[in-house]
């Protein structure tokens, strides 16, 4: 759950709106506390301008004509004024200073103040020329009176706290809020996502056979799910070949050990001529032999698929190496009148390894032997870049001479003596590869069968 | 029983060939597909046995052409194919069974007697005609409880007219049933066997009944005396 792509983006859509929320919250704070202490100035300033009304000439002597405030008279919690002249002179005190004397803060804006009785309060002051009175028309002196009238700002303060609380009530709503819609809009948004992992989960070796479903994943998805359905692919493919592979091989080695249970019960079945037993021990020692060299020819086919085939070039004698060979397919040539000739030069040497060189020419001469029609002949001739293996036919069908290299081809026809088909072929094509060698097979105008061994 | 062998493995054929022909039965062999459906429309032959990949003609294009050519002749598959659509499909297009290699002899014997079993209407190996008895799983031969030993061409050809009880039997139909085409044609040579045959079942003679009846110049008929 905490690595999930949903439990992730959840998490930081809150933390965003967490700290949008709170940077919004400062602000809006400053703003309210500013717009309020204007306010709260503003009521001073006014306060400050009344009392300041209050002072006089009379009859060129400053005079302050106090009235009732009872707000400046309370004990608890009083608001204060003081009222100076310009040389200094205090003219008035509010009763709640005791004595004391307020600070001044600049005209027309307000200053924290730390008040007589401890509090914290706001100070504005104001300085306007005296009023006269007794004339008809009112004129202002020359003399100058400077009131200064503070508060405690204790209001402020309260309401300040409670537009904290507000806002802290509303910012937890709202985070809150965010949070649940961030979760759903997430879930929703990775819905197609939750869908594609049920159906990979599905997947198994067994059902391979459909791709995933693209439609209605977000585009950021849609190349990963592409690719996987291309792996799928490939490995459905492999599968398959498998399959067959495995098939084919069952059935290649089927036979022959039909073959050899059916000697075997037979001859045992009743009490024989020691000659008896030595052909049957003769017919499941060739069958034994076809089996070895089956297996040995599918042991390399899967070495071959399995990855890199080391290669150990050297100078390899043609001639030497064609003749040893052959040693293997001489008896089986000789049952069937098969005659050979190795026509290679003694000195034609190829740079390859005379290893899997062994392989193709093995595999070449096998399928000769089996496949030359009786009294023909076999021939083995060319130069050191290129060499033929050529049989007296009959030539090979057209229509699969294309096919006989491939893996578990079955030429049919007369190509058949009921063994090890698509396997030899195969092989000789797959390690000529590995060499750097091409093999090529083709009908020749005498009626014979070449298959050419040549450097690329 | 005159069997036809299609199997293109010549070690596998061999063999076949070599425990069919001890088992008595009388059997040709090819390897070739097309060979097969020569012989096969020439011969009568009780039963095929029958490789499904042979060249040029595959098995099953066999099986379905000497169907079609109205042959009922008893047809075992021997296949290395072992998948469910390839038995299915082949038993379907008529063959009468279906063994996949690498098979026991013995029951390839056993799932042949009961292929050419099927074929004669008999529901068992064992065939009992007045007191003789012919068993042909053992392949065994019993007259009044005594056993008696037979050659493989005797027990063949005894047991074709077993299986044909009642029936008269053409001299031609037991050469073709019984003997291959390794066997020398020679004009007499079915009465040559018939005579063993008698001989040893001591058949009409010292008070014993007679089964096997010549009916001249058409054949022979094995019944127990007084059924027909």
């Amino acid at each position: 759950m905490k690595g999930s792509l949903r439990f992730r983006l959840a998490v930081s859509v809150v933390a965003v709106v967490a700290a949008a929320l709170f940077a919004l919250s400062l602000v809006l704070h400053a703003l309210f506390a500013r717009a309020l202490v204007r306010q709260f100035d503003a009521r001073l300033l006014g306060d400050a301008v009344a009392i300041a009304g209050m002072a006089e000439e009379d009859a060129h002597a400053p005079e302050f004509e106090a009235e009732s405030l009872p707000e400046f008279e309370r004990r608890v919690r009083p608001a204060y004024f003081e009222a100076w002249l310009a040389d200094g002179r205090v003219l008035a005190r509010s009763p709640s200073l005791n004595g004391a004397d307020l600070a001044l803060s600049a005209p027309d804006a307000g200053a924290d103040v730390v008040l007589p009785d401890g509090r914290a309060g706001r100070v504005v002051h104001v300085r306007q020329p005296l009023r006269i009175e007794d004339e008809p028309t009112p004129r202002v002196s020359k003399q100058l009176v400077t009131v200064a009238v503070a508060r405690g700002t204790e209001e402020v303060a309260d309401t300040l706290a409670s537009v904290r609380l507000w806002m802290l009530a509303l910012a937890l709503l709202t985070l809150l809020g965010a949070s649940a819609a961030a979760i759903v809009a997430v879930s929703l948004g990775l819905r197609s996502t939750r869908a594609l992992a049920a159906e990979i989960a599905e997947l198994d070796a067994t059902r391979l056979d459909r791709a995933l479903e693209t439609r209605g994943l977000p585009d950021e998805i849609v190349p990963v799910v592409a690719k996987i359905n291309e792996l799928l692919a490939r490995v459905r493919e492999s599968l398959a070949r498998e399959k067959r592979f495995t098939a084919d091989v069952s059935h290649e080695l089927r036979t022959p050990l039909a073959a050899l249970r059916t000697t075997l019960d037979v001859t045992a079945s009743r009490e024989r001529s020691p000659a008896e037993y030595r052909a049957a021990i003769d017919q499941v020692n060739v069958v034994a032999q076809q089996m070895q060299a089956l297996c040995e020819n599918l042991l390399s086919l899967a070495r071959l698929d399995a990855g890199p085939v080391a290669v150990r070039p050297t100078e390899v004698a043609l001639r030497a190496l064609v003749q040893s060979c052959w040693g293997l397919y001489e008896g089986r040539a000789r049952a069937r009148g098969l005659a050979f000739e190795n026509q290679l030069d003694t000195d034609a040497c190829m740079a390859t390894d005379p290893d899997q060189l062994r392989v193709v020419v093995s595999n070449l001469l096998s399928n000769a032997t089996a496949y030359t029609a009786p009294g023909g002949t076999i021939r083995v001739r060319g130069t050191a870049d290129r060499f033929e293996v050529h049989d007296s036919g009959p030539p090979i069908p057209p229509e699969i001479l294309p096919h006989i290299f491939e893996r578990f081809f079955r030429g049919d026809a007369m190509r058949s003596d009921g063994i090890h088909c698509g396997i030899g072929l195969a092989l000789v094509r797959g390690v000529a590869d590995v060499l750097g060698l091409r093999v090529t097979a083709e009908n020749t105008n005498d009626g014979g069968v070449a298959f050419t061994v040549s450097l690329r | 029983m005159r069997l036809l062998v299609v199997e293109d493995y010549e070690p596998l054929a061999r063999s076949l060939v070599q425990g069919l022909r001890e088992a008595a039965y009388a059997v040709d062999v090819t390897g070739d597909g097309a060979a097969a459906l020569e012989l096969a429309r020439a011969n009568a032959y009780d039963a095929l046995v029958l490789d499904l990949m042979v060249p040029k003609v595959d098995g099953l294009s066999i099986l379905r052409q000497v169907r079609a050519s109205g042959s009922s002749a008893g047809v075992l598959i021997i296949t290395a194919r072992d998948q469910v659509p390839d038995r299915v499909g082949a038993l379907d297009l008529g063959a009468d069974d279906y063994l996949i290699k690498p098979f026991a002899f013995e029951e390839l014997l056993a799932r042949l007697r009961a292929v050419i079993r099927r074929r004669y209407g008999a529901a068992e190996n064992l065939v009992r005609i007045g007191d003789l008895e012919l068993d042909g799983a053992a392949r065994t031969v019993r007259r009044a409880g005594r056993a008696i030993a037979l050659s493989a061409r005797e027990f063949a050809l005894l047991e074709y007219l077993a299986l044909r009880r009642g029936q008269i039997v053409t001299r031609t139909e037991i050469w073709e049933h019984v003997y291959d085409f390794a066997a020398e044609p020679s004009s007499n040579v079915v009465d040559v066997y018939v005579g063993y045959l008698r001989r040893k079942l001591g058949d009409g003679e010292g008070g014993a009944a007679r089964l096997i009846q010549t009916h001249r110049g058409l054949g022979y008929a094995l019944d127990a005396p007084g059924a027909a």
